[in-house]
């Protein structure tokens, strides 16, 4: 079963080119709808099925044996770069597999709820297997170039499902603002990916043996530039911390840290079902995935700065949540502040804790996305908080597993989400004697968290509590192939906090082969304070919205809040206006420079050589036209002449 | 001096007169028995060399019958003197011919003078009489170069085809009778008072 | 006995004559006679050689060359006649449509 792992990136491949192929020619849209769904969700399921059989045969191996790798082929062979096109199964891959099947399927199968009447749903389909593809090939690459593979795969996916009703003009800008940001990250990376190359010879992880010959893996040999700097004189630094900002960087990206997190909540303007497999469960996760998969070279510089971008990352999206109106956006900051938890966590070093959260955090942010598409769904596209109110009667299927959702987020004993988080915060108080800026993180994440309950309460309030406060619609509940992956979510996040219990801690264990971590000790302590806090918190943004501001919340009305902190609540709203930041600065002089190309250089510069040289020719062909002039006579005299000149050349041979 | 040393000079200097006089004789008819003059040289200088099948050929085929064929054609068509009628329009042809024609000249001597000296059979009169049995050209002919021997059959051919189509051509496409044009009127204007439209027949 | 080279000799001289014609005259009855005169200046030059070498070869390359030029006459008049009917010249700058 090992060796087959090659199957579950291929069967969601199969799936999207069904779809692409073959699906989108059916005559019958009924037929075709149904087509399309069932052959993506068979190909995940499939991939899902052999993915458990891999976990679990992996599990059974001893433990320094599990890391599994198959090589298919030779990808590239040029010179001393030797890279195949291998993929390999770990205990960090295998959780990551898990998860992007597992939730995927669930997501698919949802979709077919969700999309029922588009008419490009072949299409839909299509790019959700492929993104699937894309995915389990970053998760399972076995060297940093597959990776990168499927990194701009699932960017590509990304932008191609942001921007998936692009008749929307904000649809596709958003498409196309998600895409420009990540190639800032993305460039980090490959030159990263040079930078790993020239120092190690090897873009491979683990060494891998290819037609007998061992190639050597960077991840084992991260000793070889330990010490080793580069820059002027006076002034050099280390190689591991260069490498390992530069992953940094292409991490802020794809997981929206700061400074390049101003696309996830435009990213919103997709399909809720993608918001929730790519830009809350898997994609955005990839980052994490990349800290940890190549944690050996960072240094404690770089680490120190990862957490920093973590942190703030995460306290400057929590504020921003509390005064987001659209239900999507909310989670969408929220997804970048808990991002940013999952990002401290691997700066602290706590990579399992940081995995922990990854995995608990898919699984609720999957299932408060989808119900937030249930939302959508039963009020007919109304996604502005203070058009909804009172739902709890209309959807209760919806706002139970919501309510799990959101209280898990919110770090409520004893869901998911208090037992990864708690596990980080507690990490950074009790080592705060180990680095000094510990504390100011503990602090910020602490006070981050119990934002996060704060506007989840909130959302609940302004959702689920209250009285409808736009009547043009008549609200429902969603079908039920949108409600049972939504159950099975809300089940899965009431158990997926037992994979790291305190006492048990199974996935610490799980990860050892990978990470090299001792289990976490359980802090009572924070912990009992992080739920009060968090119950405090959570209670004081329901109980402003559902009880004491209820009647001042009106359609396109101001936030009751709003009274008193005015500009700060604007700026919340605008998340500190780094978007208008960006527009002020970087993005004028990137049309101006764009501009130039458009309309001087490329018209005068790229055109003027082509035309130049093509006016050339053509005045000299003019001027070569004139010695053909029909003259016999001329023709042979110059037949003559070459005759005269080659037996004088003869001539000198003789 | 020898004896056939003179009549080589005295041949030489007729063949070259008739060159020089058929390229100045403004009259065509002049060139055209200049060339004569020039044919009937080489035929003697052939049988200077040995080669009385030539010389027997060059007066039949050349100055035979395609002078013959020349001269027709010359006054067929009348164009004795076409060159009078304008001037040369390529300025410069003249000398430029005159310049690159000496320059091969020279040239043609001096390979001739620095020609290494290669073992001759010229003196070998016994086997040089043997050689000029005309019976031996035919062998070779039907011998080693039967398969050019074949080719040369069919370029003759396709000569005697190429003469007929071209004829054939300038007669089909030359200018209508006045028969034709006649023909051609009635058929168009009965095409256009039945009101179909006024199509050639294939 | 004459010299080979002198045939030679006599041969590059009549070449470059019938060089001369086709290049300087315009009638292209006499531009054909000169490209005669110097088929007939390389029929010279390949018999001296045959006599010079001993052998029969160049006579049979000489039989070769008259049968052809006698095929290359015919086309040739037949065209020129062609031409004439309509151009109503056997003038060779006359026909100088092919230009570019």
């Amino acid at each position: 079963m090992l060796d087959l792992i090659w199957l579950i990136p291929l069967l969601p491949f199969i799936g999207f080119l069904i779809n692409a192929l073959y699906t989108g020619r059916i005559a019958d849209a009924h037929a075709r709808e149904r087509t399309a769904g069932y052959v993506a969700v068979g190909a995940v399921g499939a991939a899902f099925i052999v993915a458990v059989l891999a976990f679990v045969q992996l599990g059974q191996l001893p433990e320094e044996a599990r890391l599994h790798q198959v090589v298919l082929w030779t990808w590239i062979a040029t010179g001393s770069l030797n890279v195949p096109f291998g993929l390999l199964l770990d205990p960090l891959a295998g959780v990551m597999l898990l998860l992007v099947t597992g939730v995927g399927l669930l997501i698919h199968i949802y979709s077919i709820g969700y999309m029922h009447g588009d008419k490009r749903v072949a299409r839909y389909f299509a790019y959700l297997n492929l993104f699937i593809t894309m995915m389990l090939f970053l998760v399972m690459g076995n060297n940093l170039l597959l990776l990168f593979l499927g990194w701009e795969g699932v960017g590509l996916c990304s932008f191609l499902l942001i921007g998936y009703w692009y008749e929307k003009r904000s649809a596709s800008g958003a498409a196309v603002k998600a895409f420009v940001v990540n190639r800032i990250g993305d460039a980090a990376i490959l030159l990263a990916m040079m930078a790993i190359f020239f120092y190690f010879g090897t873009l491979n992880f683990f060494t891998t043996t290819v037609n007998g010959i061992e190639y050597p893996g960077f991840i084992e040999e991260a000793n070889r530039i330990v010490g080793v700097t580069v820059g002027i004189p006076g002034q050099t630094f280390l190689v591991g911390t260069l490498i390992s900002l530069l992953l940094l960087i292409g991490v802020t990206g794809k997981s929206a840290q700061l400074p390049l997190f101003v696309w996830l909540p435009d990213a919103m303007a997709g399909p809720t079902p993608v918001s929730a497999l790519i830009h809350a469960a898997t994609m955005v996760t990839a980052g994490v995935y990349l800290i940890a998969r190549t944690h050996t070279i960072f240094t404690p510089t770089t680490l120190a700065i990862v957490t920093w971008v973590g942190a703030l990352t995460a306290i400057i999206a929590a504020t921003a949540a509390i005064a987001q109106w659209d239900i999507k956006r909310v989670l969408a900051y929220s997804t970048v502040s808990q991002l940013g938890f999952m990002v401290a966590a691997a700066g602290m070093g706590i990579y399992v804790a940081a995995i922990f959260h990854l995995l608990t955090h898919g699984v609720f942010k999957a299932l408060l996305f989808l119900g937030s598409g249930s939302v959508i769904h039963g009020t007919h596209e109304t996604q502005d908080m203070r058009r909804m109110g009172g739902l709890r009667e209309h959807m209760p299927t919806t706002f139970w597993t919501y309510l799990i959702g959101a209280l898990s987020l919110a770090g409520i004993v004893p869901l998911a989400g208090f037992w990864s988080k708690d596990e980080i915060i507690a990490h950074a108080w009790k080592h705060q004697g180990d680095v000094g800026y510990l504390l100011p993180v503990f602090f910020i994440l602490l006070f981050a968290s119990a934002l996060t309950a704060f506007y989840m309460g909130r959302q609940l309030a302004l959702v689920f509590w209250g009285k409808q406060r736009d009547h043009h619609y008549h609200a429902h509940e969603s079908p039920s192939v949108m409600t049972i992956p939504l159950i099975i979510l809300a089940g899965l996040t009431v158990l997926a906090g037992g994979l790291n219990l305190p006492g048990s801690h199974w996935l610490t264990d799980w990860l050892h082969p990978v990470l090299h971590e001792e289990a976490a000790q359980f802090s009572i302590g924070v912990a009992v304070f992080a739920t009060l806090l968090a119950v405090g918190s959570g209670y004081l943004g329901w109980w402003l919205y559902a009880v004491k501001f209820a009647n001042k919340i009106t359609v396109d009305g101001k936030d009751p809040l709003y009274h008193w902190t005015g500009d700060i609540w604007d700026s919340m709203a605008a998340a500190w206006y780094f978007d208008a930041l960006y527009n002020r600065t970087i993005v004028p002089a990137y049309r101006s420079v764009a501009g130039f190309f458009a309309t001087v250089f490329d018209p005068q510069g790229i055109d003027g050589i082509v035309n130049g040289v093509g006016r050339l020719f053509g005045r000299a062909s003019n001027g070569a036209r004139t010695l053909q002039n029909g003259f016999v006579r001329t023709y042979a005299l110059a037949f003559f002449l070459g005759v005269v000149v080659i037996i004088g050349y003869l001539i000198t041979a003789l | 001096m020898s004896f056939e040393l003179v009549i080589f000079l005295v041949t030489a200097a007729i063949a070259l007169t008739g060159g020089v006089g058929m390229i100045v004789a403004r009259n065509t008819v002049h060139s055209a028995l200049f060339l004569l003059l020039n044919f009937f040289a080489i035929a003697v200088l052939f049988l200077l060399l040995h080669s009385p099948f030539l010389f027997a050929i060059q007066l039949t085929i050349y100055a035979g019958a395609i002078m013959v064929l020349f001269l027709f054609v010359v006054m067929l068509l009348g164009v004795e003197s076409i060159e009078d009628r304008t001037k040369d329009r390529l300025a410069g042809q003249l000398w430029l011919s005159v310049v690159l024609t000496l320059i091969l000249m020279v040239q043609a001597i001096t390979i001739t003078l620095l020609a290494e000296p290669v073992e001759s059979q010229a003196h070998n009169t016994a086997l040089l009489d043997q050689l000029a049995d005309p019976a031996l050209i035919g062998a070779k002919l039907f011998t080693t170069y039967l398969l050019p021997f074949q080719i040369t059959g069919v370029i003759l051919l396709v000569g005697i085809v190429g003469v007929v189509v071209l004829h054939q051509r300038a007669h089909l496409y030359g200018p209508l009778s006045e028969t034709e044009r006649e023909f051609a009127a009635q058929y168009v204007a009965e095409r256009a008072t039945s009101g179909q439209p006024a199509e050639p027949a294939s | 006995m004459v010299e080979t080279s002198y045939y030679i000799l006599l041969s590059a001289s009549l070449f470059t004559l019938g060089i001369l014609g086709v290049l300087v005259r315009r009638n292209a009855i006499v531009v054909f006679m000169s490209v005669e005169l110097m088929l007939n200046a390389a029929n010279l030059a390949f018999v001296a050689f045959a006599r010079q070498q001993g052998n029969i070869d160049g006579q049979v390359l000489v039989f070769f060359v008259i049968t052809v030029a006698a095929a290359e006459v015919a086309v040739g008049l037949a065209l020129l006649v062609t031409i004439f009917r309509n151009k109503q010249t056997a003038d060779v700058d006359a026909i100088s449509q092919l230009h570019g």
